[in-house]
């Protein structure tokens, strides 16, 4: 992974891009940060903030031009925020005098400014701060210059006195009643090391750069109404305060121009609108400023512009409280670290890669390719932990085994001849599918490992239906069946090498069957072979559907609403989401559309394996998808029903409508257990086999006991939550009846045995009644125990 | 680990009828090596782990493992 690319990428998140009013003001007053204040009551906390940006903040805050009111967003719904009144009422009820100056040793240098106006004040302030040896020159006999304009216009004589009083008090020298000229400008130079000019007029004009301050002669820096006569007050103020950073790099001997892209009003790479934003008018003054609750009330209609549309799409970013940007620095951090812990481990296996980020930010960025890419590392490197995938991996390979694994071409004519009399051929589209059988397999229906795991008894049916419709307008092509997993497992796993060996054995399968149109059923297998199987031609079965025809079932009368959850595997298969809703509005239902769909939609929780790795982020996934549905939700994706169904949502497959099998609305619905889920694989294999092809397995694969297991509904849940599967416990009972190999306890007569199968070490404890063995507990640990 | 391990249980060995004894008994994970007292049988030397062990502690040091 290249990890610099990926900062890159980080900077281009716009989570932490000031908004527009910050980025209009010269001194980028913090002005979310200050509403909150003000919102809160807390007017001192509001001054302090204004403080920290505005110079001479109590003067400049009553009489600031206010750059920031004319480009507030919120100035489309109800008018903008009226900040400048804000600032007012803060400096009423929040102004507190500064403590006394530590009078600090003033010794990196000696610092004339000349004109004692507005922005030489400031320049005298901030340097006086960074800890040089001021000395202000005025030619009249006060400080303040075009800030006494204001004097019966926004300010009193009196505060200004007070704060330009200050100046003084701080240690800085000023000499009033001195002009210096032009021709007396070089003694200057021999006695400090840099000046500020800013006066109103001068003799010479000097060329000025318009972003440091400095002028042709490196040592004297022009700001204030001499540089810009159009400037605003506060643009002004910012002068001042710009050229005294630019004073001490200069005599600091820094760079003039590095990491001062965005001093002044820049321009922000945040655009906020108010499309869904309910319209606030401003609140009226009752007197001549606001009083606290008149200003609480009026920051509360600041819209705090911030660019959060990925985290209030995704529940993950939100678990882990994390932006785009800081995601980015994380995995590097994780990905750089030698010794030490990887903390950023659970929360990368813990994105579901389900591409919403990218469908919502409007700069592009997305974590699913970076997450996949820090997962694919992590393997190469050996620092995946190996429990996150561990089950799901073998679970994989469980599909990929001959215990679910098949490929056949449609049943032959010849095969098929004790179908072909008049009642059969008359009334069974398949049986007429069949007959026109012609051994070149143009379709190969590949309904994945997820939807035979859990909706087991649809596959049959839609197999032959399959056979019927196709064959009746495409009687060149036959319909053959391929069972097995894509691999979606092991890439989100990061496992490449496990998924380049399954590209490859489907890829040879496609050649050896003639390079058949693969049909697909599950969203996940779409997404894997428009990934890493370009070349094979796929049809989604819904397309199928929609074009050929829906199987004959009886439509139920009184259809209701549903809401469709599409599948994020989808997420840009437009044809998907369309051949979806038509069938469900053929069938009778209504549509209602979710916030997040089609392009937008969100993940149930399973994808990215997280309900493996994590399963409460996964829950969190169900969870919030549950919470947007009102009405019963209708999914096109196993997972996706299994996930809903575990967080308490009806939920129906779109095969459960197609087949009018949607359960009594009164019985709560049930999802098969892990261990179900491969018993459902191994059955349709063996169903499919005899009732199809006619073939009869030779011998069981199964091992066969003579005990019965006895499991509670609160034990299975156990054993679910633990990824236990029953063949597990079995073989944990079988040895430790076989070999004697287990504890026993006198006082509840429980037995307590263990057997490490693979990497895993299982135990169980049980009760044993001759040959009935009732499961107590069961557990598990991957640490090896060395016995002996 | 050792402060989660009991030092005496009910259980005894069903196939030697043997009450469990503490013992040293080495235990590894990843690149982890450890020594920890666990109860065992002192005849045919099968480790007792308990629920709270595997699921608590345990658990715990083979995520830290995980992570190193």
């Amino acid at each position: 992974m290249d990890l610099d690319q990926l900062l890159e990428i980080s900077n281009q998140c716009i989570h932490s891009e000031p908004p527009v009013c910050v980025a209009s003001c010269p001194v980028h007053m913090d002005v979310i940060a200050f509403v909150s204040e003000v919102e809160k009551g807390n007017f001192s906390g509001a001054y302090k903030i204004m403080e920290s940006k505005i110079p001479l903040s109590r003067l400049i805050g009553k009489i600031c031009e206010r750059p920031c009111e004319k480009t507030c967003v919120r100035s489309h719904a109800g008018g903008s925020i009226r900040i400048g009144e804000l600032e007012k009422s803060v400096i009423t009820f929040g102004y507190s005098a500064p403590k006394k100056p530590l009078l600090l040793p003033k010794n990196k240098g000696n610092i004339a400014i000349i004109g004692g106006g507005l922005s030489g004040c400031v320049a005298a302030i901030e340097l006086d701060k960074k800890g040089y040896k001021v000395t202000i020159f005025e030619k009249s006999n006060r400080l303040g210059g075009r800030l006494w304009e204001y004097v019966s216009n926004g300010l009193e004589a009196c505060d200004i006195e007070e704060e330009l009083g200050m100046i003084e008090q701080k240690g800085i020298e000023v000499h009033y009643g001195i002009e210096v000229l032009e021709k007396t400008l070089p003694a200057y130079f021999e006695r400090y090391d840099a000046i500020y000019l800013g006066t109103r007029t001068w003799s010479k004009s000097y060329v000025v750069d318009p972003h440091s301050f400095q002028s042709e002669n490196p040592a004297l820096f022009i700001g204030g109404y001499l540089q810009n006569p159009n400037a605003m007050t506060i643009e002004s103020a910012s002068s001042g305060k710009r050229a005294a950073v630019s004073i001490d790099r200069y005599i600091t001997k820094a760079s003039m121009t590095a990491s001062r892209e965005r001093e002044g009003v820049f321009e922000t790479k945040l655009h906020c609108t108010t499309d869904r934003v309910a319209s606030v008018e401003s609140v009226p003054l009752s007197a001549s400023t606001y009083r606290e609750d008149e200003a609480a009330a009026e920051a509360s209609r600041c819209l705090k512009c911030q660019c959060d549309a990925c985290i209030k799409a995704c529940v993950h970013m939100q678990r882990f409280n994390i932006t785009p940007d800081r995601y980015i620095r994380s995995i590097c951090h994780n990905e750089r670290i030698v010794l030490g812990n990887r903390t950023a481990n659970t929360m990368i296996n813990s994105c579901t890669e389900c591409g919403l980020c990218k469908a919502v930010c409007p700069v592009g960025i997305g974590m699913a390719d970076i997450i996949h890419a820090t997962r694919e590392s992590m393997v190469k490197r050996n620092k995946m932990p190996l429990s996150a995938h561990d089950f799901a991996l073998k679970d994989m390979a469980f599909s990929q085994s001959d215990y679910f694994s098949l490929v056949r071409k449609q049943p032959s004519k010849e095969a098929s001849k004790d179908l072909f009399y008049y009642p059969m051929i008359a009334f069974s589209a398949y049986a007429r599918g069949l007959y026109k059988g012609s051994g070149k397999t143009g379709y190969l229906f590949y309904p994945g490992c997820q939807l035979s795991s859990t909706h087991t008894d649809y596959i049959g049916s839609i197999y032959k239906h399959l056979v019927g419709v196709i064959k009746e307008k495409d009687a060149m092509n036959d319909v053959g069946l391929f069972l097995g997993c894509c691999g979606a497992p092991a890439d989100w796993a990061g496992r490449g090498d496990l998924m380049h060996d399954n590209v490859e054995k489907i890829r040879q399968t496609w050649e050896e069957e003639g390079r058949p149109t693969f049909i697909l059923a599950c969203s996940s297998c779409a997404s894997t072979f428009a990934k890493y199987l370009p070349m094979i031609q796929t049809v989604s079965l819904w397309e199928i559907f929609d074009t050929y025809g829906l199987p004959e079932v009886d439509i139920k009368k009184g259809k209701r609403e549903l809401c469709i959850h599409d599948a994020c595997a989808t997420r840009h298969d437009g044809k998907i989401h369309e051949s979806i809703r038509n069938i469900v509005k053929t069938l009778g239902y209504s549509v209602q559309e979710l916030e997040y769909s089609k392009e937008k939609t969100k993940c149930c929780g399973y994808g990215g394996l997280v309900a493996c790795a994590n399963p409460e982020q996964a829950e969190d996934f169900a969870a919030d998808r549950i919470r947007e549905s009102d009405p019963d939700v209708l999914v096109y994706c196993a997972m996706c029903k299994d996930m809903l169904v575990k967080g308490n949502k009806r939920a129906y497959h779109i095969l459960d409508v197609i087949y009018a099998n949607e359960t009594d609305q009164s019985s709560p619905q049930k999802m098969p257990t892990l261990s179900d889920r491969q018993n459902n694989r191994k059955r349709l294999k063996r169903q499919l086999l005899k009732e199809i092809w006619n073939e009869e397995e030779e011998g069981s694969m199964d091992p066969t006991y003579d005990f019965t297991l006895h499991i509670s509904d609160e034990i299975t849940a156990l054993m679910e939550k633990r990824f236990i599967l029953l063949g597990d416990v079995e073989k944990v009972v079988a040895n430790s009846l076989s070999r004697q190999e287990r504890f026993f306890n006198p006082k509840s007569s429980d037995y307590l045995a263990r057997l490490r199968i693979q990497n895993v070490t299982y135990w169980v404890r049980y009760e044993e009644a001759g040959r009935d063995i009732t499961v107590k507990d069961a557990y598990m640990h991957r640490m090896e125990v060395v016995e002996g | 680990m050792n402060d989660q391990i009991d030092k005496t249980t009910e259980w005894v060995c069903d196939k030697c009828r043997q009450a469990l004894v503490p013992q040293k008994v080495k235990v590894r994970y990843l690149d982890g090596n450890f020594e920890v007292d666990l109860l065992k049988c002192p005849t045919c030397h099968m480790v007792f782990i308990s629920d709270e062990l595997a699921m608590g502690k345990m658990l715990e040091v083979e995520k830290g493992l995980e992570d190193k």
